[in-house]
């Protein structure tokens, strides 16, 4: 394997990566951008959305990665699980945000954290009591295709994982930018009581952005379980770590700011993996949310907010 | 926070329910009796482990207190759980805990545990000052029983720590052997899961591997947690190994087993006791998990077949079969049974520093053959059986059986 | 029955508060004493060591989260580090090569000589006694040092930060095995010694060093946040700005909370692992960061004793209440017939059982079970209903100080993006004078208030304050030289009494560090002395309105009587310029004529004032000079007949339609 190739290897791996912390550092920073949260519960709503996934596929009678299949049945299959997946978890956002958050939203202080930080651990414990402590083999239908590119190889869940994620990223960038509901959220980013006197249902607006970011962090969550072939009550923790240092990386509120800094973050961890050693990944990525924040606390593409206390 | 020791009891499943019972019939009724401390981690990661073994030892005890016990004496099972959920595994500090339990209830002259050696390190220096002989069926961290430790943890002076395993400073070398003298290895890339077993496998592994003239091409050390092992992988790749040597537990084994074949196929793969389990079945399963080896640091009785009755008498039991550690704890309970008898047969009464003695010299015959200890507590017979993966049709492709028996790897 | 409870309760109430502590603390500390010697059981004192441990742990978070506000997700970071400090300096983990170098460590005892046959090699020694406090300075130089980049950001980063150390803190020791071992655990960490005894193994003698670390470390507690230290980090979690406005520097106040809570876990850690004489990296995870945090939750964020009582209940809980209870379940089950009853094992479940705490609580008691503060009974009729008396300005020391150059403000703009709140303004106020601001709303007053104290940086322009130039000084700078300030929607700290409020306004007059607040020397004890005396002269400046009010909380006082407390702690500051927000806002005619007195009289003994306000007839009252702004710009300047008379001014607040009707109308 020639260095370049190697180089390349590590960067599909990064990319893949990338693409997952994104979808979930979507969700920290619509949340982050509308209440200034550090949603601890998103982190076990990806788990929930991978469990999710993969019940919907056993429920479509999947197991393993014995059965594959193409063309109209493949894809029916994809999308309901998608679907399926990203629905519940957008409910679970919902559900989240109406019983303890809401609750709490005028209270000062870290109550509404500590709250997030209770309520994924109850999610934890539900599907470690329920679902059991052992690792879930995932039902993967995909056909393995792959291609080579030198002596890298590119392989079909891996391009089908960077479609799905630029597609869902697109279609979110767009509903911001573009809906009136977006650019409601957009408005009560700015300013909530200046939104909500313009007539903006802030509340709406709230339970939209959990909603979104929830149905997103399932949708990643079931492209973690179609890439890796497993799942486990135990894969939130690290993930979440990551992508909100990725969402804090990008400027935490910025939507693009959270596909960008998703990418970085992954192409760092492969190349850690790769240059220095897999054991100090986590002390690599962890010292570069400190630099970010001591440097540029706004993130690469934020701006610096104007301190809203 | 008062209160009989028998309330404390954790009660596992219906396997442990008659022993309990028992118990409450030998602390009010005038039974003799001696009691015997069984400490596992019976909440947490390695609970599903946790339960087979004890199902091991609880079966011996119920054999023989169903024959009358031995020479008059029945041996009641006092259970009792290191793994809390604030560590979510085995927590050091509530083995000691335990390990005070033991030491404190009078009744109690021997016990059988523990199945970490971060427990076994916690546990040892307080089961020495309370003369209580332990035997470990499933931990296999040398430095307990290492004479270079003997004043941290058998500071009264005597082994106390026993096993019915062979350590990692076998299990690894001896596969180490395997690899250059059977399989003739050239090149290997070794990971570890960075805990305590993983590591020390991986070492002891590379130690014997170097010695062996197989060249190091590297080692890395994975996060347990971390989901993502294709980079490390793919720098493996990049170095073209002919094997990979994993020391570590199922948590990421898993997923090296899965990630390794999408991108280093054909490369040999064998791990320790820690690849050798149920999880390697259902959540790896084909064609991810074929061809790997494994190794167990017993001799390989279960597919025996003067082993089958044993196997059916536990699998009818408890609803679930058995694993080669719940032969060492049933081992584990033969030698305490066997010690007793030793005591008792003069008449004597037993007690905690004569059972320390009876084990230190017992020699019995076993499920896994004949056990006897050395000067520090090892087992004697430190054979190391290896297996490998394949798809037997004969059986479920989550039945352990597809584990298949290759052989002894060679001790030098 | 619960009339039984009323009248056994009535002979207890009739006991002093005061006394009534003296007692249960009495009872508790006999109860802690006997304990091991009336149930001799090794494993159960052995458990209440650990909780005892938890204890100190709680009580190290409860300094960072419940009084400072700070939420600190890496606790057990600083666990580990005090434990691997011990652990490494005294089993036979890290071993140099012998040489004359380590003679004089010798000597001491740190270290000794070990005859090896490649050489003879040190093996540390360090006493437990001394590593204690070693290890306390060790975490709490840590704590500085992670703490330092983000204590400046929002408090939500620190969040995510501690989350990350404490990721990394057990990595880093997994993965340097030549120091710790690695996963392997520490071998053979040396037990403590006392008068050449070791402690060995035996639980006893830990249990006591555990019961005596908790009694140090509430003492320590309680000294602390009845300090200027405490009301301080109070007054941080309470409202950051106005805390700055106040005088108290943010950075150094949250370091000190973080360094001093992550100190505690040092020492704990330190005693955890000689008890257990061994170590492991998972000894030190996220989860027992998380658990500690529940033990805060559940006491009560910033109550000591309640934080102490949430570490024994969550210990009983693990170690026996969840066993018990599913065996009562096993028994219930067998009793009817339910299979699923008698396979419950609650156990299992405490995690889960932890996040809904962590929520129910949030959600339905955020005091926890000794909140920290006890509501004070309401006053009485007659208390409600007495007499006002009007009070008014006293000459005390330090107010009305004018000896001072004035303020003076040349060119300052401000811009917020595209917007510009203010644009070149100009503004002089001589010392001893009234100087009122006025103008509509969105003019940009509240802006030039923000520049003057700091909190909004000036885009160009210079400020001068006693002929120093103070801009880009931090407020809580500005307040030391003297300029002290109340703000438009009032600013005070919700949850705390009116003395307290009052006691913060002090902060920067006052000197007691850490040190002293908890030794409490006679300098330290005059001090606080005399500021609570002061702080009650203050206080009657507003007469009967705030003196009989001054333990209440002040969220549930009037809103007139919220005003009279924010210029009451501006007052506390000495100020030399005391800048006034719109003083008389929301009162009645009565009230407004009320204060416009008082804050005549403080005038009168000389006090320099910059006033914002609306109500004309009080600007006439007070104000030598009236400046008006309007979008930005100053418009006009001069006594407060000249401004009346501007036309310029009449356009601004009227509109020029208006304007232009009115002059035709005469």
């Amino acid at each position: 394997m020639t260095f370049g190739d190697l180089l390349l290897q590590q960067t599909i791996n990064g990319l893949s990566l990338g693409a997952m912390y994104a979808l979930l550092a979507l969700g920290f920073t619509l949340v982050y951008g509308i209440l200034e949260l550090i949603n601890f519960a998103h982190f076990n709503v990806f788990m929930v959305g991978s469990f999710v996934g993969l019940w919907t596929l056993q429920a479509m009678g999947l197991s393993g990665q014995s059965v594959i299949l193409t063309g109209l049945p493949l894809l029916g299959v994809m999308l309901t699980a998608l679907a399926v997946t990203m629905v519940v978890s957008g409910v679970l956002g919902v559900a989240i945000e109406r019983l303890s958050l809401r609750p709490l939203r005028n209270v000062r202080g870290p109550a509404a954290m500590i709250t997030t930080i209770g309520v994924s651990y109850v999610l934890f414990n539900i599907v470690l009591l329920t679902a059991g402590a052992d690792s879930k083999n995932y039902p993967n239908p995909l056909p393995p295709l792959t291609w080579a590119l030198g002596d890298a190889v590119l392989r079909l869940r891996e391009v089908l994982i960077w479609i799905v994620a630029v597609a869902l990223m697109l279609a979110l960038h767009l509903f911001v930018q573009r809906s009136r509901l977006g650019k409601a959220m957009r408005a009560t980013a700015q300013d909530p009581e200046a939104a909500r006197m313009m007539g903006v249902e802030v509340d709406r607006v709230i339970v939209i952005a959990f909603f979104v970011g929830s149905a997103l962090a399932g949708a990643g969550g079931l492209i973690f379980g179609l890439y890796y072939n497993f799942t486990s009550f135990i894969i939130g923790f690290t993930a979440g770590l990551r992508a909100f240092t990725a969402a804090v990386l990008g400027g935490i509120g910025n939507v693009p700011g959270a596909m960008l800094g998703g990418v970085i973050i992954g192409l760092i961890e492969a190349m850690g993996s790769q240059f220095i050693a897999a054991a100090w990944t986590d002390v690599i990525i962890f010292s570069i949310l400190v630099l970010v924040l001591v440097f540029r606390p706004a993130g690469l593409l934020g701006r610096v907010a104007p301190n809203r206390s | 926070m008062t209160g009989h020791p028998v309330s404390r009891r954790a009660v596992i499943g219906a396997g442990a329910a008659l022993p309990v019972l028992a118990g409450f019939k030998a602390a009010f009724g005038q039974d003799k009796s001696i009691t015997v401390g069984i400490n596992l981690s019976l909440t947490g990661a390695d609970a599903e482990s946790a339960k087979r073994i004890f199902n091991g030892a609880a079966m011996a005890f119920d054999e023989i207190n169903a024959k009358g016990g031995v020479n008059g004496y029945r041996i009641v099972v006092t259970p009792y759980d290191d793994g809390t959920a604030t560590a979510g595994q085995y927590d050091p500090a509530q083995a000691a805990t335990n390990a005070r339990k033991m030491v404190a209830n009078k009744a109690t002259m021997a016990a059988i545990g523990p199945q970490m050696s971060g427990a076994g390190k916690a546990m040892a220096p307080i089961l020495s000052q309370g003369d209580l002989a332990i035997i470990t069926p499933a931990s296999t961290n040398p430095d307990i029983t290492d004479p270079k430790f003997a004043a941290q943890y058998r500071p009264a002076g005597k082994p106390i720590y026993f096993r019915t395993v062979a350590t990692d400073a076998f299990q690894g070398p001896h596969m180490a052997n395997y690899y250059a003298d059977v399989l003739k290895v050239k090149n290997v890339y070794i990971l570890d899961d960075s805990g305590a077993y993983g590591v020390g496998l991986a070492d002891a592994f590379q130690a014997q591997a170097e010695k062996k003239g197989i060249k190091i091409l590297g080692r890395d050390r994975l996060d347990p947690k971390a989901a993502d092992y294709t980079a490390v992988l793919t720098k493996i790749k990049s170095m073209n190994p002919e094997a990979l040597f994993y020391g570590g537990v199922l948590q990421a084994g898993v997923k090296v087993a899965k990630q390794s074949y999408d991108i280093i196929p054909k490369v040999i793969k064998a791990g320790g006791d820690g690849v050798y389990g149920p999880e390697m079945l259902s959540a790896v399963g084909a064609p991810a998990n074929q061809g790997w080896y494994a190794t167990i640091a017993a001799p390989h009785v279960t597919d025996d077949p003067k082993m089958a009755n044993w196997i059916k008498a536990y699998t009818d039991k408890y609803g679930v079969g058995p694993e080669d550690y719940s032969v060492t704890a049933y081992d584990a309970a033969l030698v305490i049974a066997a010690a007793l008898k030793k005591i008792t047969d003069g008449g004597a009464a037993p007690t905690r520093s004569a059972m320390r003695d009876a084990i230190q010299s017992i020699k019995v015959d076993t499920l896994q053959g004949p056990v006897s200890f050395d000067a520090n507590g090892d087992i004697m017979d430190k054979t190391i059986s290896v297996f490998q993966i394949g798809s037997d049709k004969a059986f479920p492709p989550d039945d352990m059986r597809q584990y298949k028996y290759i052989g002894v790897a060679p001790a030098s | 029955m619960t009339r039984a409870i009323a009248l056994l309760s009535r002979p207890i109430a009739a006991i002093p508060d005061a006394r009534r502590r003296q007692i249960l603390i009495a009872v508790l500390t006999v109860a802690a004493l006997a304990f091991p010697l009336l149930h001799d059981n090794d494993a159960d004192i052995d458990a209440a060591a650990n909780a005892a441990a938890y204890a100190t742990l709680a009580l190290g978070l409860n300094i960072v989260v419940g009084f400072a506000g700070l939420l600190d997700l890496g606790y057990a970071a600083f666990f580990a580090i005090g434990a691997y400090a011990y652990g490494i300096l005294t089993s036979f983990q890290v071993m140099p090569p012998w040489s004359a170098f380590w003679e004089p460590f010798a000597f001491l005892y740190l270290v000794e000589r070990l005859q090896q046959p490649g050489g003879d090699v040190v093996h540390f020694t360090v006493s437990f006694w001394i590593m204690l406090p070693v290890s306390a300075l060790l975490a709490a130089f840590f704590g500085v040092l992670f703490g330092a980049p983000t204590l400046r950001l929002r408090g939500d980063y620190l969040a995510i930060v501690t989350l990350g150390f404490g990721e990394i803190v057990p990595i880093v020791v997994r993965n340097t095995d030549w120091l710790t071992n690695g996963a392997a655990g520490l071998n053979g960490v040396q037990a403590p010694r006392l008068f050449g005894v070791s402690f060995g193994v035996d639980a006893l003698p830990y249990y006591y060093v555990a019961i005596a670390m908790v009694a140090l470390l509430i003492f320590v507690s309680i000294r602390l946040r009845d300090s200027r230290i405490g009301r301080a980090w109070m007054a941080i979690r309470e409202d950051e700005t106005a805390a700055m406005a106040m005088g108290i520097d943010r950075t150094r106040t949250k370091l000190m909370a973080f360094a001093i809570g992550a100190a505690f876990a040092g020492m704990t850690g330190t005693f955890y692992v000689a008890k257990l004489q061994t170590a492991t990296p998972e000894m030190f995870g996220f989860p027992v960061s998380v658990m500690i945090l529940v033990m805060v939750v559940l006491g009560g964020m910033g109550s000591v004793w309640g934080v102490v009582l949430g570490a024994v209940i969550l210990q009983l809980l693990q170690s026996w209440w969840l066993k018990d209870l599913s065996e009562w379940l096993h028994t219930l089950g067998a009793a009817i017939g339910n299979a699923w009853l008698q396979q419950i094992d609650l156990t299992r479940a405490v995690e889960l059982i932890f996040g809904l705490i962590l929520v129910f609580m949030m959600l339905y008691r955020r005091d926890g079970l000794i909140p920290a503060t006890r509501k004070e009974p309401a006053l009485n009729f007659e208390q409600q209903h007495a007499e006002v008396r009007r009070g008014g300005a006293l000459p005390l020391a330090g107010l009305g100080n004018s000896d001072h150059g004035g303020l003076d403000v040349r060119g300052v703009t401000v811009r917020f993006g595209g917007l510009v709140a203010l644009n070149a303004v100009d503004l002089t106020v001589p010392p001893s004078s009234v100087v009122a601001v006025i103008g509509p709303n969105g003019s940009g007053k509240s802006t030039l208030f923000n520049v003057i104290t700091g909190l909004t940086p000036a885009e160009s322009g210079v400020i001068h304050f006693d002929g120093a130039d103070i801009q880009g000084l931090p407020p809580h700078e500005l307040l030391r030289r003297g300029i002290a300030r109340t703000f438009q929607n009032i600013r005070l700290f919700n949850n705390l009494s009116v003395l307290d409020n009052v006691l913060i306004g002090q902060h920067a007059r006052l000197t007691t560090g850490p040190l002293a607040a908890v030794l409490r020397p006679p300098a330290a004890r005059q001090e606080e002395a005399d500021a609570r005396i002061r702080a009650t002269e203050i206080v009657s400046i507003f007469g009967n309105r705030l003196l009989p009010r001054l333990a209440q909380t002040v969220s549930h006082l009037s809103y007139a009587n919220r005003r009279r407390v924010e210029i009451g702690r501006a007052l506390a500051s000495q100020p030399r310029i005391l800048l006034l927000d719109e003083p008389t806002a929301g009162m009645n005619p009565a009230e407004t004529l009320e204060l416009a007195e008082q804050i005549k009289g403080l005038h009168d003994l000389g006090l320099t004032i910059l006033l914002i306000e609306h109500k004309l007839d009080v600007v006439t009252r007070l104000a030598d000079k009236v400046v008006v702004l309007d979008h930005g710009e100053k418009i006009a300047e001069g006594t407060p007949d000249e401004v009346r008379r501007n036309e310029q001014v009449l356009t601004a607040y009227l509109g020029r339609g208006t304007l232009a009707k009115a002059t035709a109308d005469a």
